[in-house]
């Protein structure tokens, strides 16, 4: 049975209608094989036009319909609507773009006429191949996994929760906060870290939609978007935590020291412990590593101590299995070693810190009490702060941080706070002030005095050593010469880098990470929280250098992505134009299992042939066109279409 | 043959080329008709068996354009297409079809000015090397039947 | 009631595909029993004398080897399709060229004056090529026409069924004419072989990567590989993914990768076209000039990739 194909050219008012001659085209395209019918119309777009389709669908019996006019990416989702509701599924419209490709650039009348008959001839024939698509649907599961609870974890899961979803909210350590809430003040307006996040921690533990899993870590994840199935593993705490109040008698007994990994190894810890003063929750925790007891040996110290029976030394790690439609990595970030490179003398020389160790420094539930102190004992009288530590350098990390500028200026007006004579010298190479804040911050402290602001070359022209007890900083400056400053402490900007587990995350989650370590987004402008794994979304520092206003927009944000995608109760509507494999002729090659950036393709050993999961598909049709034995078929973008395009468009 | 004038047959990706060509329309650009533009979800889709076609029906020159590397709207696509056209083009030259007919180009979105240039630059090139072949063969050729 | 009759011929054929008919072995005996062999030059005295005066459809099934390039081969091929009922094109080069194929990358001329003037071996102090009419001191001599093109069977005559392979499976052979002498209803086209590639019956399929891993091409007389694995996996152009199975992988059992003589499976109609799309997609690399160099080392793409099928492919020959 032949094919009933009607098209419809769109004048476009003037703009088609002058640079094209009609009356030929309607002439050429109604003696082309399967055509019924050829209208011309002013604007097939407007309200009028998009009647005169649906009637004439009905009216001519048409099975197929061709639109010569604007381009597709223009109006293809208006025309395929208008498709649906004459009944006709709007997979069987092709259409011809004889305006941006032909009408608007072609002066010459002839050749734009010709042009266009060509590429109408090119739509007819390719529509004849072309086959209805139903759209599919499947249930989702609207409850969401966030895995990190720092800014960005925290700000996504009670973005999400108070729409009353289910947030599993899965973190590493014992305590939520992720690194703000080791800081001391943040920038700009100087509040309180642990003031600023303490409400929404607090809602976060006391929360009925979100499930806190402390000591926890992803082990495997199966399944698709809306239809995940999580692994998680959650370490045993050792001690109960609805029992624990946190009142410190376990600790105070406790025979082991251990450096204390939160003041960054500045001070120590026991073997029980409660991170650092304000950490939440609230509950102490054991570290099986060191404590005598779960090594076997004999020790009840903290048990006998606890006044409400909370510690467990027989507690077991636990495997759970969750259920969730999506999830958001929030796993944050940790800075670059500066150990790595000599010339910072860090880790040789005492009195040197990178940023983190001296937020502890300044943090009053940190190793010193919030006061800045040499490892003497004694207030430093001269601090060098230098900038873009292991960024903007070949040599590590070719980006910038973002960030560090805005904190070493939040520094300096914290050490001036705390220690009003010390002067201060910052070892530059560019300032980074982007924001509403932070040149205004700037401007104070260029007017200051005590304070030095010192050129480097480049960041990799500084060097520090050690000399007859003071710190030596010799750097190049931007005339080439070598200078020398010496100082009592130095604070080094280390760079943003990515989480340590970076990799082990990626690798459970199959995402991508960059050439930096960071998670990749989908897309850099358009898409920056979701990934390229339809359903796992990324958000915060894990995604790229960012401060907390970032940070906290992106959980948002990658919150406001699941709320609008996956509704409870609706179903997840499936992209048609999928690629799907002929399972009677597949040999098995499996040259097309690799091939693809979403991993919908995966092998069945028992069938002996490649499946792709239509749910992850995108329709880039990559296998189809690797595919040996041409059993992929891409749909709408058939190799039998493209060949009847191909030939309508050369032979005239 | 001075008034010879080329069949040249574009392959674009929808998200980047094929917006790009549809930005040098919006920008008001000319450029030559003799490029008729065949739209495709991704540049890696692009099959050889599709450049061959186009030069068996008669096109005397192939153009791929994709996303610019890094910036695939499916991630990797584009390499793809820059691992097969690699290919392509040297084993088409036993076939007598010059490597300058087949041609891989970038072009996002916003570069229709990049578009202009590499469609005109093909058009002036294939009018110098002449038609690929003298008689359109592949109306005379039966076509290949696909065997049950 | 008289037996069925059944007709072989040979054209350009290196002469395999009669060797493989001798290769159904005792089967043979069985085809005797149900038909009769009325004509077969390969074999038999019989003479294109004895086809002209048959009937038209007398022949109940015909099989055709070889492809065509003479006149002679083109006419026979003609006569036998008008004095048969089913013609069956029997091996790569009835089937899709054959090897005989890759003359098509080059001109009649080019081929004449290799053969009788460029070879080392030849001595032709006179340049003397072959021409259809000719004299010698006696008589008026004549020789077949030489055409410009190799083509495969159904380029010249309406085929009905294929058996493919350089040369064909015997069992294909036997199976072909079994079930046209028992009236089996096979639909028109039809190609006796698997219809999946040959990595769904390859004893090495295990081992099959599953991700890009080329990065290098490494040819059969550059080193000795592992004779368990498989070839893609180890650098090594095998056409097997690209190529229809049925064969009982012979060449793989002898531990040479698959050179494509079944031709492609039957939604691809350019195999050369298609096995390059898979070997680029399985290149681990980005950059250009590493691309470039490994197609550089691929010293005869167009001779590996369309070894047996250049003249059915989407161009089948040098077009200029």
């Amino acid at each position: 049975m032949s094919e009933r194909i009607g098209v419809l050219i769109c004048e476009c008012g003037p703009n088609i209608k002058d640079a094209i001659d009609i009356n030929k085209i309607v002439n050429f395209v109604e003696s082309l094989e399967n055509v019924v019918m050829v209208k011309p119309f002013g604007l097939l777009c407007s309200d009028k036009g998009k009647e005169l389709i649906r009637k004439d669908i009905k009216k001519y019996n048409l099975t197929r319909v061709v639109i010569a006019g604007c381009s597709p990416k223009e109006h293809e989702t208006t025309f395929k609507k208008v498709l649906e509701d004459a009944g006709l599924n709007p997979f069987l419209m092709q259409i011809a773009n004889i305006r941006e490709q032909c009408a608007w650039v072609i002066k010459d009348k002839t050749s734009a006429t010709q042009k266009a008959k060509v590429m109408i001839a090119a739509a007819v024939k390719r529509v004849v191949s072309q086959e209805p698509l139903r759209i599919k649907e499947i249930k989702c599961h609207p409850d969401v996994l966030v895995v990190g609870a720092g800014v960005a974890g925290i700000s996504a899961s009670l973005t999400l929760a108070h729409k009353k979803r289910k947030i599993y909210l899965v973190e590493r350590l014992p305590c939520i906060g992720g690194k703000v809430a080791l800081y001391e003040e943040v920038f700009s307006n100087l509040e309180c870290a642990s003031c600023m996040l303490d409400p929404i921690l607090d809602e976060v533990l006391h929360h009925d939609h979100i499930e806190l899993l402390s000591l926890s870590e992803i082990q495997e994840v199966l399944g698709f978007y809306g239809n995940f199935i999580v692994r998680v593993k959650k370490k045993a705490r050792f001690v109960d935590i609805k029992s624990c109040i946190g009142c410190g008698a376990c600790f105070e007994v406790c025979p082991v020291k251990v450096k204390n990994e939160y003041n960054e190894g500045l001070d120590e810890r026991k073997a029980i412990y409660i991170p650092y003063p304000g950490a939440l929750p609230n509950v102490a925790v054991i570290d099986k590593e060191h404590c005598l007891h779960l090594q076997g040996k004999v020790c009840n110290a903290c048990q006998k101590a606890c006044p409400f029976g909370s510690v467990n030394y027989e507690e077991t790690d636990q495997v759970q299995e969750l259920k969730v439609g999506a999830i958001v990595l929030a796993t944050g970030f940790d800075i670059f070693d500066p150990r790595k490179s000599k010339q910072y003398g860090y880790g040789k020389i005492g009195n040197v810190y990178t940023s983190l160790e001296f937020e502890r420094l300044l943090n009053s539930t940190g190793p010193t009490g919030g006061k800045i102190l040499l490892k003497n004992g004694q207030p430093p009288k001269k601090i060098a702060l230098v900038h873009c530590v292991g960024s903007r350098t070949r040599k590590y990390n070719e980006y910038c941080s973002g960030i560090c500028c805005i904190y070493l200026l939040k520094f300096a007006h914290l050490i001036r706070q705390k220690l009003p004579d010390v002067s201060i010298v910052e070892f530059y190479s560019d300032f980074c002030l982007p924001g509403k804040e932070a040149q205004k911050f700037f401007n104070k402290f260029a007017e200051e005095k005590g304070i030095k602001f010192l050129r480097m070359k480049n960041p990799d022209s500084i060097n520090i050593r050690e000399e007859k007890g003071k710190i030596l900083t010799r750097y190049t400056d931007v005339n080439g010469k070598s200078k020398n400053i010496t100082s009592d402490m130095v604070v080094l900007a280390s760079a943003i880098e990515e989480a340590r587990n970076a990799q082990d995350v990626a690798k459970v989650f199959d995402i991508s990470q960059g050439r930096d370590g960071f998670f990749i987004e989908e897309h850099t402008k358009l898409a920056p929280v979701s990934t390229t794994t339809k359903g796992i979304f990324i958000a915060g520092c894990a995604q790229g250098p960012k401060d907390i206003q970032g940070s906290v927009a992106q959980g948002q944000a990658a919150a406001g992505m699941i709320l609008s995608q996956l509704i409870p109760g609706e179903k997840l509507t499936l992209e048609p134009m999928t690629a799907v494999v002929n399972e009677d002729l597949c040999s098995g090659c499996k040259i097309c299992i690799g091939l693809c950036p979403y991993k919908a393709i995966t092998y069945d050993d028992k069938e002996k042939h490649a499946i792709i999961n239509e749910v992850l598909c995108t329709g880039c049709g990559i296998c189809a066109s690797a595919c040996p034995s041409g059993v992929i078929k891409a749909k709408h973008f058939t190799d039998k279409q493209i060949y009847a395009e191909i030939e309508g468009v050369v032979n005239e | 043959m001075s008034d010879f004038e080329p069949k040249i047959i574009g392959f674009l990706c929808n998200w980047c080329s094929y917006e790009g060509a549809d930005s040098a329309g919006r920008a008001g650009k000319v450029y030559p008709a003799n490029l008729k533009v065949i739209r495709v979800m991704c540049s890696g889709r692009i099959d050889p068996q599709f450049v061959i076609k186009a030069f068996r029906e008669g096109a005397d020159g192939v153009m791929i354009l994709g996303c610019h590397p890094g910036e695939c709207h499916y991630k990797e696509g584009n390499y793809q297409a820059l691992r097969k056209y690699i290919l392509l083009k040297k084993m088409l030259t036993q076939f007598g079809i010059e490597e300058e007919r087949i041609r891989l180009h970038w072009v996002s979105a916003s570069e229709c000015d990049q578009f202009v240039k590499v469609v005109s630059e093909m058009v002036k090139d294939m009018r110098q090397l002449g038609p690929l072949m003298k008689v359109n063969v592949g109306r005379f050729m039966k076509v290949a039947r696909v065997r049950r | 009631m008289a037996k069925p009759k059944i007709a072989l011929y040979w054209c350009s054929s290196c002469g395999g595909c009669e060797e493989s008919v001798v290769d159904m072995a005792e089967d043979i005996i069985k085809i005797k029993e149900s038909a009769d062999i009325v004509f077969w030059p390969g074999a038999i005295d019989t003479k294109y004398k004895d086809v002209k005066e048959m009937k038209d459809g007398e022949i109940a099934v015909c099989l055709i080897n070889g492809s065509i390039r003479m006149d002679e081969q083109q006419y026979m091929a003609r006569l036998l399709r008008k004095k048969s009922q089913i013609v069956i094109a029997q091996g790569s080069c009835a089937h899709i060229g054959g090897i005989y194929g890759l003359a098509n990358f080059y001109t009649k001329e080019e081929c004449l004056n290799r053969a009788y003037k460029e070879v080392p071996s030849v001595r032709n102090p006179e340049g003397i090529l072959p021409q259809v009419k000719s004299k010698d001191d006696e008589r008026e001599l004549e020789l077949s026409g030489f055409h410009d093109l190799v083509k495969p069977l159904d380029q010249v005559i309406e085929v009905d069924y294929y058996i493919p392979g350089c040369p064909p499976n015997p069992k294909y052979i036997v199976e072909a004419i079994m079930c046209i002498l028992q009236n089996k209803s096979i639909p028109k086209g039809s190609v006796f072989a698997d219809r999946k590639a040959l990595c769904a019956t390859c004893s090495r399929s295990d081992t099959k990567p599953e991700k890009a891993v080329l990065k290098e091409i490494k040819r059969v007389h550059e080193w000795i590989w592992d004779p368990e694995k498989c070839f893609l996996a180890q650098n090594m152009i095998c056409l097997g993914p690209a190529t229809r199975g049925g064969c009982e992988e012979r060449c793989i059992k002898a531990n040479m990768p698959c050179r494509g003589c079944y031709g492609p499976t039957e939604n691809v109609v350019d195999q050369g076209g298609k096995f390059l799309s898979a070997l680029a997609s399985i290149i681990d690399s980005k950059d250009e000039d590493e691309l470039k160099k490994i197609a550089d080392s691929i010293l005869d793409m167009g001779g590996i990739f369309y070894r047996y099928s250049l003249p059915s492919s989407l161009l089948r020959k040098r077009i200029k």
